[in-house]
């Protein structure tokens, strides 16, 4: 599925020059890294005014019809926490509020916002179903500080690096079996071994460009470094600590449940994980049956 | 607060018969000066300087104190100035120090024929003096400071040249809270604040504010604009603003990235928000996102088949870490832009770093292509014989610098010397700050490669950036 995530209208192209829009669409198009799609701009925009508009912000998001479904998706949803079931995206928009909308239309563009994303249907549907495993270990574990949409939102962008290098470079695809497979280095050392950057990097780069919360950019930059998890003695550990620890955690349930391991970060990461979130391999065993549920709810 | 008042506008000025030495005046070191503290062998120390007539050194915390008890009794103020001589050691270094004294004892007599006979006056280095000034009140001392800076100013026989002297004078207004010692450093800093600014003028420096409301108030005018620089970053208020940079034949040679903020139609100056970031450690995000915008738009005008190269500012707390070059391939690897599309701004104090990380990740940018560019060059301690040692692509005279053209020969001989000198370094030269044709005129025939400001265009959006290429 290609979808475009540019709204910019289309002018005529007078003399045979090419209209301002028409070019400045045609270079986002080139560029195959997709930059901050506009709908998050426009939704800021209102975010950032004195007097927000609910109906223009409603108007935006169901002008795509694909956007307003994802929102309506996203809001009833187990993570974001509503309890009522919402019909429509005003309703969407006034129970989540604004903040939250503009977090769940990030997560719904993050995917769309790559051309050919068909070609990574594993990865993307992998990145799904560990942000809502996140969202949901944040509810039921409710650590300090941490909310079930940033976890499920950390979980969805947490890898998004990988898709922009391997889209980069053809042979990034044999240093992602190695540093999967390696149980000594972190993921990202093995990257830098071959590459000038890592996909960590590029996905807090990604994040920070798409205003998403610094804990989360933070987190997304720190998400391999054990020590980033370690870090006990900080009181209270900090919000980032605890998202990277949740998804690491969300990641090894899916790895459970679906019998496909191919990761080495369980080894590396896990014990620091538990211990953060106050939990045994034991007690997560005992998270197996709910999780499952979660997991057919996503898919 | 800082206030600054220049000295003749003389900075990097020069004049055929004292080129050698005013192209030195580029450079203002500074020697490393012993800690002021009570000498425990003052009794053993003659009071005077021999060469000055001044009282040495290791009475001054004595006799300040002295003027302490005076001022408390009479209710009255007490000013410090604190004098350094600018580029003296070249004056050492170049004729030996007979000569030096000479000079130095010449100096003394300047600055008694200004402040009077009956003043405190203290020799507190080989080329440092404080005066201390009490019962007048500020504006006075302003101009007796002023009055300094134009005695010092007059030119004196050295050797076989004419040497002008120059002085950079701190400062402070004892406070209640001040003991000699305090009074005594704070216009020592304010005297480096008047050496950073380039010398040869003087600055006070207030006393710290008191904990009651002033201090209140900035330290929540500070919280305001950092949680305003929290909600840009987290909610797009945050923007780059362009300004081209021309050669002579009016094609774009680059585009300087400027950041703006603004939050519910509040928006912020960088004069106010760049402070804050640096001193929260905001920076370091407000930095990344702007390398990625640039990079970005210089991707955008790559497909516009425009090849200018957009300049981005970086800062010292990104050039400080370790991860500074992981960031830069990020971004360029993101927008898909080739290292050589963009390039790096940097002070020149930040170039001479020596720390290993700084010098590793500008070494590292640069082995990767991506193009380095001294800014405000002209302002800070400059110098020359730093320039064959950095790994600069080019060299951007400040803007204050720029002013002074066309009718400052000196200054235009200064910036055609050195744009001959960069250009056979390999680097490129840009004049900033050109907002009249004089200027502009004046810069091309000192043959810069490029010329930069509101003569050209004021910084502006991305968009009505490429609308501006398009009507050219």
């Amino acid at each position: 599925m290609v979808e475009s995530t540019m709204n910019v209208p289309t002018r005529g192209r007078p003399n045979g020059r090419p209209s301002l829009a028409n070019a400045l669409d045609d270079a986002i198009r080139a560029i195959d890294i997709p930059p901050r799609p506009q709908i998050i701009d426009r939704i800021r925009v209102e975010v950032l005014s004195e007097n927000p508009c609910f109906h223009r912000i409603g108007q935006l998001i169901k002008a795509d019809v694909g956007l307003a479904a994802g929102l309506l998706k996203t809001a009833n949803s187990p993570y974001f926490g509503l309890r009522t079931r919402v019909r429509s995206v005003s309703e969407a928009l006034v129970l989540l509020g604004l903040e939250l909308t503009a977090r769940a239309v990030a997560a719904i563009s993050l995917r769309r916002a790559f051309p050919d994303s068909a070609h990574y249907v594993r990865f993307w549907d992998s990145s799904a179903r560990i942000a809502a495993l996140s969202g949901w270990l944040a509810q039921t574990l409710a650590p300090p500080g941490l909310n079930a949409a940033d976890a499920y939102t950390f979980g969805l962008f947490r890898d998004c690096g990988i898709v922009i290098l391997l889209r980069r470079f053809a042979d990034y695809r044999q240093t992602l079996a190695r540093a999967n497979g390696d149980a000594e280095r972190s993921f990202t050392a093995v990257e830098q071994a071959d590459y000038p950057t890592d996909h960590a990097v590029v996905g807090s780069l990604l994040a920070t460009e798409w205003w998403l919360p610094d804990e989360i950019c933070q987190a997304i930059r720190a998400h391999h470094e054990p020590s980033a998890i370690a870090c006990l003695g900080a009181d209270p550990p900090l919000v980032g600590s605890r998202l990277i620890a949740v998804s690491q955690t969300a990641e090894h349930l899916l790895q459970q449940l679906t019998g496909a391991s191919r990761t080495q970060e369980w080894t590396k990461l896990g014990q620091a994980s538990l211990l953060l979130l106050g939990l045994t391999e034991e007690s997560l065993r005992e998270l197996h049956a709910e999780a499952a549920t979660i997991l057919a709810a996503t898919d | 607060m800082w206030r600054q008042i220049d000295g003749r506008s003389r900075r990097l000025a020069i004049g055929d018969a004292e080129r050698r030495d005013s192209i030195k005046r580029l450079g203002t070191t500074r020697v490393r000066r012993r800690p002021l503290a009570v000498d425990s062998c003052a009794a053993a120390t003659p009071e005077r300087d021999p060469t000055t007539g001044f009282f040495v050194r290791s009475v001054g915390p004595r006799l300040v104190a002295r003027l302490f008890v005076e001022a408390d009794r009479t209710r009255g103020t007490l000013f410090a100035l604190w004098l350094d001589l600018d580029r003296f050691r070249q004056v050492n270094d170049s004729f030996g120090y007979a000569e030096a004294d000479a000079v130095i004892a010449r100096i003394a007599e300047r600055i008694r024929s200004v402040v009077g006979v009956r003043r405190t006056l203290l020799r507190v280095g080989s080329d440092e003096f404080v005066v201390l000034l009490p019962a007048l009140d500020a504006p006075s001392v302003e101009r007796i400071a002023g009055q300094l800076l134009v005695v010092v100013d007059q030119p004196m026989p050295l050797g076989s040249i004419l040497f002008r002297p120059a002085v950079s004078i701190g400062i402070a207004a004892r406070s209640s809270t001040d003991d000699p010692l305090s009074l005594l450093e704070r216009a020592d800093r304010a005297m480096m604040e008047a050496k950073r600014q380039g010398g040869n003028r003087f600055v006070v420096k207030a006393a710290e504010p008191p904990r009651g409301a002033s201090g209140a108030q900035l330290a929540r005018e500070e919280l305001e604009v950092e949680s305003i620089l929290h909600g840009a970053l987290e909610n797009g208020g945050l923007e780059l603003h362009y300004q081209p940079l021309l050669r002579p034949d009016g094609s774009l040679e680059a585009v300087e990235a400027l950041m703006r903020c603004s939050v519910a139609g509040r928006a912020v100056s960088p004069q106010q928000f760049i402070p804050v970031a640096e001193k929260t450690g905001l920076i370091v995000r407000l930095g990344e996102w702007s390398l990625l915008q640039s990079t970005r738009c210089a991707a955008r005008l790559r497909c516009q088949g425009c090849r200018a190269k957009v300049a981005v500012n970086v800062s010292r707390a990104q050039l400080t870490s370790p991860s500074f070059l992981s960031v830069l391939h990020a971004a360029l690897i993101c927008a898909d832009v080739p290292p050589a599309g963009i390039e790096l701004e940097l002070t020149e104090s930040l170039f001479m770093d020596a720390s290993p990380i700084v010098q590793a990740n500008l070494r590292g940018a640069r082995a990767a292509g991506v193009g380095l560019a001294i800014d405000d060059f002209g302002t800070g301690y400059s110098s020359l014989s730093n320039l064959k040692d950095l790994p600069a692509t080019k060299l951007k005279f400040d803007r204050a610098f720029i002013s002074e053209l066309p009718a400052d020969r000196r200054a235009f001989a200064i910036l055609r010397a050195i744009t001959r000198l960069a250009g056979e370094l390999g680097m490129l030269v840009v004049a900033e700050g050109i907002e009249t044709v004089e200027q502009l005129a004046a810069a091309k025939a000192a043959g810069v490669d490029a010329t930069q400001g509101f003569l050209h265009a004021r910084p502006m959006p991305e968009e009505a950036l490429l609308e501006w290429l398009r009507a050219r």
